[in-house]
């Protein structure tokens, strides 16, 4: 889905519908993947807990994308991407981030341009989340 | 996300308990730096505490079933026990003032369901340039920086 919707950005609403509607899961990716895995498609299912009929059944749908979604989309006039929510960075937080990254590190001469990437990024974050990664990654750093 | 089992429910609830116990403390160290948002990586917690006699400790770590371990001759004291064996007890900050005057230095930020007191950067900088030992000497230059960026942060 970010792949596609990264071309999206690129192109006009009515592309970006036809794109969404037609995001199919494909059988033969799913099982070539699987082979790459050494592992068969139906061993790859039972310990995901997805049940064969829920995937076959999946796999002939034309879109992925639930009914009810298009349905609402389609009322509202907009694209089914208006309607998600985007759990990866956006382009436009990233370039945001750059900004201000370029902005702080001219402004305060020396600076470590990572460092201030890096602190930015970190701001965004609750504090709790902040020392987690702190003591997750001091403690691997000490279990090497 | 980080990994929420590395500082969960029991470290969140000893720091809990010692917050409605009243004890009189504040997380010092490259801690205090990383909830500030400084990009570092630490091992422990510490805590510096107004007094260890604080009855409120002994009360707090009966909750989560720790214990404290008195200082001897060859150790610092210490706690032990699985909700607190990520706390380290400082006793003394290098370059510092006594812990009344550095109360003064510390924000409050929320960890779970409870706001603790937190040294400010600046005075985290300050000790560890104080104390001058190698590894305060490599993490400097990036308190710094984070110091700036924050700084920058608040005034926008």
């Amino acid at each position: 889905m970010a792949r596609v919707r990264a071309v999206l950005d690129e192109v006009d609403n009515s592309t970006t519908i036809w794109y969404i509607l037609h995001v199919r899961l494909s059988l033969k990716k799913v099982e070539s993947l699987c082979g790459r895995q050494n592992s068969s498609t139906a061993q790859v299912l039972r310990e995901a807990g997805v049940s064969r009929n829920a995937f076959y059944s999946l796999g002939r749908k034309d879109s992925v994308v639930p009914r009810c979604l298009i349905r609402i989309a389609e009322r509202l006039d907009v694209p089914v991407s208006a309607l998600l929510d985007d759990t990866e960075p956006s382009t436009a937080r990233i370039e945001s981030s750059i900004k201000e990254t370029n902005r702080i590190s001219k402004k305060h001469r020396g600076v470590d341009p990572d460092n201030v990437r890096h602190t930015l990024l970190l701001l965004d974050d609750k504090p709790v989340e902040r020392l987690r990664r702190a003591l997750r990654r001091g403690r691997s750093v000490n279990l090497r | 996300m980080a990994d929420p089992s590395i500082f969960g429910d029991q470290e969140a609830e000893f720091l809990k308990e010692l917050v409605r116990q009243k004890v009189d403390f504040m997380i010092v160290g490259l801690s205090a730096a990383a909830l500030q948002g400084a990009p570092v990586v630490t091992q422990d917690v510490d805590l510096w505490f107004r007094s260890l006699s604080d009855p409120g400790i002994e009360r707090a770590l009966k909750k989560v079933h720790g214990r404290y371990v008195p200082p001897t001759t060859q150790n610092p004291p210490m706690f032990a026990g699985d909700a607190v064996k990520l706390f380290d007890i400082v006793t003394t900050m290098d370059g510092l003032g006594e812990f009344d005057e550095e109360r003064g230095h510390t924000i409050k930020l929320r960890l779970g369901r409870v706001k603790i007191l937190v040294l400010k950067l600046e005075r985290i900088i300050a000790s560890k340039k104080a104390a001058g030992r190698e590894k305060d000497k490599l993490v400097l230059k990036v308190l710094q920086d984070a110091l700036k960026v924050i700084q920058e942060r608040e005034q926008s």
